[in-house]
């Protein structure tokens, strides 16, 4: 809910999820396998080896593409453990703000002896 | 190994496998027929490729929960922020209320000590009393009722009181007929009386100065003090002031 609402609140900086990434590297490999492995008649092995080399150029991009995408995703600078602990201090801390909130708030009451 | 790195080096590290079995694996493809690996390599090979594959799509589900812890941790940390200025807020607030109690404390402490020092030296009202019958019996209209001859007492200021004040100032100008204008001497009225004692001799103390004896001598120049005999005077000034019973002066009292 809360997730929710921060990022309604932050429309000016779209933040890069998971489900944006494009980083299918499988099928462009099988592509370069199956075209390599076909036997082709010697007419055709020119043209089939441009193919290729444009193929393995493609899966060169689509790996750099998969790292530059991988550099944008946020939260990933930790390890989940890490980024769990980091969490649970947050939350600690929180806690014994509020904690400090409600003990100046509650300060209101002297002692006159002590005065 | 997974606890120490962070998501984003083990993709990356997943990414760099591929590409490297990759590259293996087309290699191995357009390699000569006695250079190629075996079939089980080659499958070996394929297989590792998909392991690593599904791991990148572990990793993805991993770094997809960890972008919403992420999400979690903005949300507390800008409620800490908020948290921080509220404290920041209340401790300015109880500084200043420091400072006016300590401001308090110290003009408390300031009182309480006068109130110690009095009661080690209490004054008794009796004697306030007195005093204030000292000060009106110098500077009443008329002498006591009780007042007989010898009495020190004086309805008026006495000599030294005189000496002190503006007018014993005004005497000690020189008898040559240098007359100062009177606004010279109002400068004097400021000055402390102690200061003006020191400064007076006894010896001068205008041409009239009164003696022990109670005579008033008249200092002439270049021939010493000249003796007035006053008694009968005084004892006329005094019938004529204990007479004086629609007087209001509290000497009356004594």
């Amino acid at each position: 809910m809360d997730v929710e609402i921060i990022s309604q609140e932050e429309p000016a900086n779209p933040q890069f999820t998971v489900a944006d990434l494009d980083i299918e590297i499988l099928p462009v490999i099988y592509d370069i396998l199956r075209s390599i492995e076909k036997d082709p008649h010697d007419s055709q092995k020119a043209k089939e080896s441009a193919d290729t080399s444009q193929k393995i150029l493609e899966l060169k991009s689509k790996l750099e593409s998969a790292r530059a995408q991988i550099n944008k995703l946020p939260g990933i600078e930790y390890s989940k453990q890490e980024q769990l602990q980091k969490l649970e201090t947050l939350r600690q801390q929180l806690r014994l703000k509020k904690e400090l909130i409600q003990k100046y708030r509650n300060m209101c009451t002297f002692d006159s002896q002590k005065v | 190994m997974s606890i120490h790195k962070s998501t984003r080096e083990m993709l990356l590290s997943v990414v760099d496998d591929m590409e490297i079995i990759s590259k293996e694996l087309i290699e191995n493809i357009t390699a000569a027929k006695h250079l190629k690996l075996s079939t089980s390599d080659h499958s070996i090979l394929i297989e590792l490729l998909i392991n690593k594959d599904k791991e990148l799509k572990s990793f993805l589900t991993k770094a997809e929960e960890q972008a919403k812890i992420n999400q979690k941790m903005e949300t507390l940390k800008a409620e800490v922020h908020a948290q921080d200025q509220e404290i920041q807020q209340l401790q300015k607030q109880l500084k200043e209320a420091e400072q006016i109690l300590a401001t308090s404390i110290f003009q408390a402490r300031q009182k309480l000590q006068s109130i110690a020092k009095a009661n080690k030296r209490p004054v008794p009202s009796e004697e306030l009393i007195k005093y204030a019958h000292r000060i009106s019996a110098s500077n009443a209209v008329c002498a006591p009722l009780s007042w007989q001859q010898g009495d020190p007492r004086r309805p008026y200021p006495t000599d030294i009181e005189m000496r002190v004040g503006c007018l014993g100032r005004l005497s000690d100008l020189p008898l040559n007929g240098q007359m100062v204008g009177p606004h010279s001497n109002i400068t004097d009225l400021h000055r402390p009386s102690g200061q003006q004692t020191e400064t007076i001799p006894p010896q001068v103390g205008g041409p009239f100065a009164w003696h022990p004896s109670g005579e008033i001598h008249m200092s002439v120049t270049g021939q010493g003090t000249v003796p007035i005999n006053t008694h009968k005077q005084e004892t006329e000034d005094v019938e004529v002031m204990s007479t004086d019973s629609s007087s209001s002066s509290s000497s009356d009292s004594q």
